[in-house]
C-alpha cells in the first residue's frame, strides 16, 4: 500500500501547485486593475477637477512649461487633447483597416488559390507579432518624409510637417491590419461549407454567395475582429510615439492641416514623460493609464459579448 | 426600348421581354461577380505587396549592418553585442518563469479543473489580461515589481512584467497543445491503475510536446519583440559591465535600443545621425530575421520533436 499512498500524495500536491499557477493569472489581472485604480484617482484628491482633466487641452503636469511671475511652475492637467488624439487615430485607422481586412479575409478564404495561401499565411503570422518599434522606425524613415512632401502645400512647407495623426493612422493601419485579418479569417472559416453550397445551389453567383450568405453568417465574428483591432490600436505605443513627436494639441483643430503636424495621444505621452515624473505629476499619468485600461477592458467585454452571440464558432 | 423590338409581333412580346429581362439580370450579376473578383484580388494583392514590401525595405536598409560581423560582436555604441546579450538573457529569464507557470496552469485547466464557473473565470481573466495595453502593464510592473517589491529598474522587473504580459498567450497555446491529445490515451493510462499526475507526466506531456514547443517558441518571439512594457521596468540604458548574469541591473534590449536611438535619445547617443539611422535599420533587420526564423522554425521543430518523442 505504501507506494500507492505516496503516489496519491504527489498527485494531490501536483494538483494544488497547478491550481495555484492557474489562480496566479486571476491574481495578476486583479492586481493590475487594483494597483492602477488605486493610483488613478489620487490626482482628483489634490484639487484637480475631473471635468478639466477630461476636457482641458493644456497638459503640463510638471508645470515646467508654464512658470508664474515668481518663476514657480504652474501645472496644468488637461488631458482632453491626448484623449482626442487617441480616439481620432484609433477610430480612423480601424475604419481604414475594415475594408482591407475584410476584403483580404474574404479573398483568403473564398478566392485565393493554394499557393497564394501558403505565401500569405506565414507573412500574416509574422506581421501579427511584428515589434511595434520596427513599424515605428519604418514610419519615421519612409512615411514621415513622404507625408511631409505630400502635405507641404497644406502646411506651407512646415519642417516638422509629416509627423502627427496622419502618420500615426497609417502606422496603426499596418499594426492592426494583421490582427483583424486573421480573426476575420477564423470567422469566415467557421461558416460551414453547406451555407455556401446552399447559396450556390439557389443560383447565386459567387459574389452573391459571399455577400448574401457567408459574410452575414460571419458578421459577429468579423465585428469581434474589428473590436479586437480597436483594442490593439488604442494601446499601441512606441510605433505611434515615434511618428507623433508632439508636445501639445495644435490650435487649428478643424482644418486638414491637423493630420500633418506634430501631435499628441495618450500612449505617446506616457512613454515620453512618465519615467521622468514623480509625485502629483506622476499621478496624472496613472489616471491616463487607468483610462487606457478601462477602454481596453470595455473593448474586451464587447468582443466577448459579440463572440458569444455568433452562430458559428 | 429599341425600335426593332417594338416592331416584333405583339404575341411574342411579353415572353421575349421576360427573357431579355432575365438575361439582363444575369448579365448584371455576372458583371458584379467579375467586378467583385477583381476587387478582392486587388485588395488581397495590395495587402500581400504591402507586407512583402515592408520586409524587403527593412532587409535592404539593414543589409550593410547585417553583413558586417563587427555589428553583432562589437561593444561600441554603434554595435549591438550588448543588446543581443541582454535580449537573450531576458528571454531565458522570462521563459524560466513563464514556461513552468503557464504550463502548470494549462495542465490544471485541461486535466483537472471541472468545467464550469472556475474555468470560465480564469479564461475571462486571461482574455482581459491579454487586452491590457503593454504600456499599462509596464507601468504596473514599474509600480509593483520596481517599487513595492524593491527590485528597481532591473532585468528581473522586466522579466516579471513580461511574465504577466505573455501569460495569457502561453496559457492558450499550451491549452491547445494539451487538448489535442486524444482522450483515449489518458483513459488507457488511468485504466492501467496509474495516478493522474503519472499519466500526465508519461503520456500526455510527451504526446503534446510538439504543441508545447511551438507555444514556447511563439512566446519567445513576443518576448524578443516587446518594448513598451520594458521602458519603465528595464530602462533604456546598459551599464558598463553589461555581460553579467546579475538580474538586478537595468539594461536595454534590441527593441528598446531601437526606440531610444530614433526616439527620445536621437542626437544624444554620441553617434552621427547617419550612424543612428544605420544602427536602427540594422536592429530592425535583425529583429525581422529572428522573427522569420522563429515563425518558420517553431512549426518545423515541433513536428520533428513530435515524431521523435512519440516514436520512442
Amino acid at each position: 500500500m505504501q507506494p500507492s499512498r505516496r503516489m496519491r500524495l504527489t498527485d494531490q500536491i501536483a494538483k494544488v501547485i497547478f491550481f495555484l499557477c492557474a489562480l496566479l493569472l486571476v491574481g495578476v489581472i486583479v492586481s493590475v486593475i487594483y494597483f492602477i485604480a488605486s493610483k488613478a484617482f489620487l490626482i482628483f484628491g489634490s484639487g484637480v477637477n475631473p471635468l478639466t482633466f477630461l476636457f482641458g487641452t493644456t497638459w503640463d503636469p510638471t508645470g515646467i512649461g508654464h512658470m508664474d511671475a515668481d518663476g514657480n511652475p504652474v501645472p496644468y492637467f488637461g488631458a482632453g487633447g491626448l484623449i482626442l488624439g487617441s480616439v481620432v487615430t484609433t477610430l480612423l485607422s480601424v475604419l481604414l483597416v475594415i475594408p482591407f481586412a475584410v476584403g483580404t479575409a474574404i479573398f483568403f478564404t473564398e478566392l485565393a488559390p493554394k499557393w497564394v495561401i501558403t505565401l500569405l499565411q506565414p507573412l500574416l503570422e509574422i506581421f501579427t507579432g511584428i515589434p511595434s518599434v520596427v513599424i515605428g522606425f519604418l514610419g519615421l524613415i519612409v512615411l514621415v518624409p513622404w507625408l511631409q512632401q505630400l502635405s507641404s502645400p497644406l502646411t506651407g512647407g512646415l519642417a516638422t510637417g509629416g509627423y502627427g495623426w496622419g502618420a500615426a493612422i497609417l502606422v496603426l493601419f499596418v499594426m492592426v491590419l494583421p490582427t483583424v485579418i486573421s480573426v476575420s479569417i477564423d470567422a469566415l472559416r467557421a461558416v460551414p461549407q453547406s451555407v455556401r453550397e446552399a447559396s450556390l445551389a439557389l443560383g447565386s453567383t459567387r459574389w452573391q454567395m459571399i455577400f448574401k450568405a457567408v459574410v452575414p453568417a460571419a458578421s459577429t465574428g468579423i465585428a469581434t475582429a474589428v473590436v479586437l483591432g480597436l483594442a490593439r490600436a488604442i494601446g499601441e505605443t512606441l510605433a505611434v510615439a515615434m511618428v507623433l513627436q508632439g508636445h501639445r494639441l495644435p490650435e487649428n483643430l478643424f482644418s486638414l492641416k491637423i493630420f500633418f503636424q506634430p501631435n499628441v495621444n495618450i500612449t505617446a505621452f506616457i512613454a515620453q514623460d512618465f519615467g521622468e515624473t514623480a509625485g502629483t505629476a506622476q499621478n496624472a499619468y496613472w489616471t491616463l493609464a487607468f483610462i487606457l485600461l478601462f477602454i481596453s477592458f470595455l473593448f474586451i467585454c464587447i468582443s466577448r459579448y459579440l463572440a458569444s452571440r455568433s452562430v458559428y464558432k | 426600348m429599341s425600335v426593332s423590338r417594338e416592331a416584333q409581333p405583339i404575341v411574342a412580346q411579353p415572353e421575349r421581354r421576360h427573357i431579355t429581362d432575365l438575361q439582363r439580370v444575369a448579365r448584371r450579376l455576372h458583371r458584379n461577380d467579375r467586378v467583385a473578383t477583381v476587387l478582392l484580388w486587388g485588395i488581397g494583392g495590395f495587402v500581400a505587396l504591402l507586407f512583402i514590401g515592408i520586409i524587403i525595405k527593412l532587409l535592404v536598409d539593414g543589409m550593410p549592418a547585417l553583413v558586417k560581423p563587427s555589428f553583432f560582436l562589437g561593444t561600441d555604441d554603434a554595435d549591438i553585442a550588448k543588446q543581443i546579450f541582454n535580449t537573450f538573457y531576458l528571454l531565458i529569464l522570462t521563459e524560466a518563469f513563464l514556461f513552468p507557470i503557464a504550463l502548470a496552469a494549462a495542465i490544471y485547466l485541461v486535466e483537472y479543473a471541472p468545467q464550469g464557473k472556475l474555468v470560465a473565470t480564469i479564461h475571462f481573466a486571461a482574455e482581459t489580461l491579454a487586452g491590457v495595453p503593454s504600456l499599462v502593464l509596464g507601468m504596473f510592473g514599474f509600480l509593483v515589481f520596481g517599487i513595492y517589491m524593491q527590485l528597481g529598474i532591473s532585468r528581473l522587473s522586466g522579466a516579471l512584467t513580461l511574465l504577466c504580459l505573455n501569460f495569457p498567450l502561453a496559457l492558450r497555446l499550451f491549452e491547445e497543445a494539451l487538448s489535442s491529445v486524444p482522450r483515449e490515451l489518458r483513459e488507457a493510462g488511468l485504466a492501467m491503475g496509474a495516478s493522474k499526475w503519472y499519466v500526465i507526466r508519461t503520456v500526455v506531456l510527451p504526446s503534446a510536446v510538439s504543441g508545447i514547443i511551438t507555444g514556447l517558441i511563439l512566446t519567445a518571439g513576443k518576448i524578443i519583440g516587446e518594448s513598451a512594457a520594458l521602458l519603465f521596468t528595464m530602462g533604456t540604458f546598459s551599464p558598463a559591465n553589461v555581460f553579467t548574469l546579475n538580474p538586478l541591473i537595468g539594461s536595454d534590449t534590441l527593441t528598446t535600443r531601437l526606440y531610444y536611438v530614433k526616439g527620445p535619445g536621437a542626437g544624444q547617443t554620441g553617434l552621427e545621425p547617419m550612424q543612428e539611422t544605420a544602427l536602427a535599420a540594422g536592429i530592425a533587420a535583425v529583429l525581422i530575421v529572428v522573427l522569420f526564423v522563429i515563425n518558420i522554425g517553431a512549426r518545423a521543430l515541433g513536428r520533428a520533436l513530435q515524431k521523435k518523442w512519440t516514436a520512442a
